[in-house]
């Protein structure tokens, strides 16, 4: 059969777009992140402004790194070399562009809600279903353009690049759907349909596998382009990219549970989540075999070029984070590490140089081929931003590891007789302040280093020459037999086959962790039930929810002898039946709050959210003097009684038709004892009287407590001689 | 794999994209025994902690507590126990109330005023006492057990024995100390 030569463009514009992109919210991903690091060194400068409090502004911070900064770099890399490695132009010019426009509009909304505190309290699925959906929609934007791309490709087989983009696709797809499945009550608030440890096991399932396949194998796949192309070598073992790359993706989606070790979800499922990550490290290290040892014959090029050092530190970078993974997921390590500095220490190795390196070396690689210059403007500032970088990330990386061991250690400090060394939690909190400050120099220095890069970029595109785009040749695709192949070489040349294949890989994981708890709730005994939280408790928990509580404190008493001495009896199944969403927390900046409700007036609350140094001079908390100020919505109360009795609250009629009534009531009682004890007048309609009331309430609403609030049985009966 | 003396190193396949090639090397032998390993190691602990009885979390957690309860029942047999008459001699020691002013300071003084005059928490300086007779013993089952329902927390786990004697001394030492601010009395009065 003759073949027929065609010729083509590649389109660079959209990867000059999103490189552009990449910096500029890169840039503002750091700068927000080294606001929230000062912010923890020295509290006033949270500014006693609700939008800039460190509550707000820190799930802004991770949003921003992941999907606007890693997120932006991935599109520009899988776009730039998915077309030469597919030899095709993309499969639609529109879809391309409606991709980059609608990515930076979800982004400029993220940046919009989140301080403004419209969040769905979940940790990197913050944002709100609006927001959710066009999420959606750019993703299957995305997916289109690229399994166009591949079915208009001139190469009959798929690269080990292309392999780890279609994973990233198909599964980001489905981790982003199953996560964010949520009833919407307002234009910009929604409660997840999943609740309390269901809720927590989903969220964790997402978060960790957000980790995996956004900025894992997306990298794995620029890795295995651009290491080979920078240093003009091959690939040191096909074999092992193949058997790397399966058993990542099988084996990745069933590590979520790492971040839920002690705590109420079943035991089986935190051994599986342990288990699944520590089988994950030799997978892990096949892709830094693979790249690191791409380089034999071509070692000196790490000497000399920078670009080529940029993308060997990333690998080095990935290696380390992948061995510390599996490592905090053994059981007993995680007991320390859980809720501590160690792991926002683990989590910048990766993000920083892992995923920052990466992209940096690829936009070095990048820039003067797309915009016409030979070669970057300065070969010595692209040294200085590696090696002032550098510093900075080991400064970050030790000052928090440090930190976390350090605070871990101090929590778990117990004489035989249980008393403990440190009763205070500030204590423990005012030990490790001077390794904020360590912490916030080294994000000075990684962020110095991204500005000499910009520099750098900057007077490189200024010195290219314009490029007109160049005509590409190659022969049309015809399929050759294959079938004296290996059976994996048949597969490379089966789009469609290949992507199913994927997807069966993580589906059968997440069926097998997520199936037998969706229906943990019914199981439970009728006497370890609790009771629904009160109109006003869950709009208290809402304001809970919206100012970021769940950022420093948990609601989760790990099954753990230092917890259970500290906070009190490890918390249950149970206990968080009905929150939509669970907020059990991942960090400890303050101390767990599963059993606050009781232990301190609402009066000290109310001191303490308006001033915390007049309840503890040494506390290091943001002051909340807006909630003493600003207005509780009791009349949004009815629908969302509504929404949450389809979700399963046992609501009656009456309760959700009346619910403001019944919160407002509530607030009356509260505030009249506040004022009774010496707050101000008038706080009844306020915020703080409903988080106050949300706050009372944790740890109380056991059905056979004897502590059971009057509240929980409106509306009150008639009885003789009035109220009940 | 690469047990098998017939692999070669080094092969370059018949792949080309963009330019990149790929070498068809063997799986480093450590790597693939790393990854035995840890499916050996899930292997054996998952049936370790599924079936073969091994402890669970809680099981782990009711031990640890058992030994901390018999530890202080043991501590507590141990301890002489001071009568009433001894423990009233504590608010005369001056080492000791000096001893209680440190840690009221730092923990108490928030509701209870720097002085004792109150605040959130009832005024400790006058005749009457909510809980109790303003006795030591009862300052000091009140410092330990809390009282809950009021919104004072139970110390007994925070402090050290001594520190709750020490609390307690520096407390009744405060009545009749008349100090400026003094919030109303609340309770009964138990006389001086």
């Amino acid at each position: 059969m003759e073949r027929k030569l065609e010729k083509f463009f590649y389109d660079d514009n959209i990867v000059k777009m999103f490189i552009m992109a990449t910096l500029f919210w890169g840039g503002a991903a750091f700068l927000v992140g080294l606001i929230i690091a000062l912010q923890l060194a020295y509290w006033p400068l949270n500014l006693n402004l609700d939008f800039l409090t460190f509550s707000r502004l820190r799930p802004l911070h991770t949003n921003a790194a992941i999907f606007a900064f890693a997120g932006n770099a991935i599109f520009a890399g899988i776009y730039h070399s998915s077309q030469r490695l597919l030899k095709t132009r993309l499969f639609s010019d529109f879809l391309t562009k409606l991709h980059f426009w609608g990515w930076q509009t979800i982004i400029l909304a993220a940046l919009i809600t989140l301080p403004l505190g419209f969040t769905q309290g979940k940790e990197y699925a913050e944002l709100e279903w609006p927001i959710d959906l066009m999420i959606t929609i750019i993703w299957v934007v995305f997916a289109v353009n690229f399994f166009g791309t591949i079915a208009r490709r001139r190469e009959q087989h798929l690269y080990v690049a292309i392999w780890f983009y279609i994973a990233t696709i198909v599964t980001v797809a489905m981790l982003h759907v199953v996560n964010s499945i949520e009833i919407p009550v307002s234009f910009l608030q929604s409660y997840p349909v999943y609740a309390g440890v269901q809720d927590a096991l989903v969220q964790w399932w997402y978060g960790h596998n957000a980790v995996a396949f956004f900025l894992t194998t997306p990298f794995l796949g620029l890795m295995y382009y651009y290491i080979p192309k920078a240093v003009n070598r091959p690939i040191y073992s096909y074999r092992l990219s193949i058997v790397h790359f399966w058993a990542l993706v099988f084996i990745y989606i069933w590590a979520g549970p790492h971040h839920l070790l002690y705590t109420a979800l079943p035991e089986w499922s935190q051994t599986l989540g342990m288990i699944f990550s520590v089988m994950l490290w030799a997978p892990s290290w096949g892709g830094m075999i693979n790249g690191l040892l791409t380089l034999r014959g071509a070692w000196h090029l790490l000497r000399t070029e920078p670009i080529v050092q940029f993308l060997i530190a990333a690998v080095t970078f990935y290696g380390m984070a992948t061995f510390e993974g599996p490592l905090l997921s053994i059981k007993s390590v995680s007991a320390l590490g859980h809720y501590t500095d160690w792991i926002i220490g683990h989590v910048h190795g990766g993000a920083l140089g892992w995923n920052g390196f990466l992209a940096f070396g690829m936009i070095y690689y990048l820039v003067p081929r797309l915009w016409g210059a030979d070669g970057m403007y300065s070969k010595k500032l692209m040294s200085y931003h590696l090696w002032i970088a550098l510093t900075g990330i080991l400064l970050y990386y030790i000052s928090m590891v440090s930190a976390g061991i350090t605070q871990g250690l101090m929590w778990r400090a117990i004489s035989p007789t249980g008393q403990m060394t440190y009763p205070d939690f500030v204590q423990t909190v005012n030990a490790i302040r001077p390794l904020y400050w360590v912490r916030v120099f080294g994000g000075l220095l990684f962020i110095t280093g991204y500005f000499i890069g910009i520099y750098n970029i900057w007077k490189t595109i200024a010195m290219g020459k314009k490029v007109s785009p160049v005509e590409q040749q190659a022969y049309a695709l015809t399929f050759k037999d294959d079938s004296n192949e290996n059976a994996h070489r048949k597969l490379e040349g089966l789009g469609t086959v290949f992507t199913v294949l994927v997807l069966v890989s993580v589906i059968v994981g997440s069926v097998i962790e997520i199936l037998p708890t969706l229906s943990i709730h019914k199981h439970l005994p009728q006497d370890e039930q609790i009771l629904p939280y009160t109109a006003l408790e869950q709009l208290g928990r809402d304001v809970y929810v919206t100012e970021g509580c769940y950022v420093c404190h948990s609601q989760m008493i790990r099954t753990y002898t230092p917890d259970v001495i500290r906070f009190g009896p490890s918390s249950t199944i149970a206990e968080s039946m009905y929150d939509h969403p669970f907020q059990w927390g991942s960090k400890r900046t303050g101390p767990d709050l599963a059993r606050v409700g009781g232990k301190y007036p609402d009066l000290w609350h109310y001191r303490h959210m308006v001033d915390p140094r007049s309840m503890n001079n040494q506390s290091i908390m943001p002051a909340y003097g807006w909630l003493e100020t600003k207005k509780a919505d009791f009349y949004s109360l009815r629908k969302k009684l509504s929404v949450l009795r389809t979700l399963g609250v046992p609501y009656t009629d009456e309760q959700v038709s009346q619910a403001d009534i019944w919160a407002e009531k509530q607030a009356e009682e509260v505030a009249a004892q506040l004022e009774k004890d010496g707050a101000p007048a008038g706080l009844k309609d306020k915020k703080i009287v409903a988080l106050i009331a949300y706050l009372q309430c944790l740890g109380k609403k056991a059905k056979t407590g004897t502590d059971t609030s009057k509240w929980n049985n409106f509306p009150f009966k008639k009885v003789a001689g009035g109220e009940q | 794999m690469s047990d098998n003396p017939n692999d070669k190193y080094d092969v370059v396949l018949d792949h080309e994209y963009d330019g990149i090639q790929e070498l068809n090397n063997p799986l480093p032998m450590w790597w693939l025994w790393t990854f035995f390993g840890t499916i050996i190691f899930a292997f054996i602990y998952w049936i370790h902690y599924s079936v073969g009885g091994g402890m669970s979390l809680d099981g782990h957690l009711q031990a640890q507590l058992q030994q901390i309860e018999e530890q202080k029942q043991l501590e507590a047999k141990n301890q002489p126990q001071k009568n009433e008459a001894d423990l009233e001699t504590l608010p005369k020691n001056a080492a000791v109330v000096a001893q209680g002013n440190k840690v009221f300071q730092m923990n108490c003084a928030n509701c209870h005023g720097d002085k004792g005059q109150g605040g959130i928490g009832p005024n400790l300086t006058d005749n009457y006492w909510i809980h109790g007779d303003g006795k030591m013993t009862s300052v000091m089952a009140t410092i330990k057990d809390g009282v809950l329902e009021k919104g004072m927390p139970s110390w007994g786990p925070i402090f050290k024995p001594e520190e709750i004697e020490a609390l307690a001394a520096f407390v009744v030492n405060l009545r009749g100390s008349n100090p400026a601010n003094a919030k109303a009395p609340q309770g009964e009065d138990k006389g001086s």
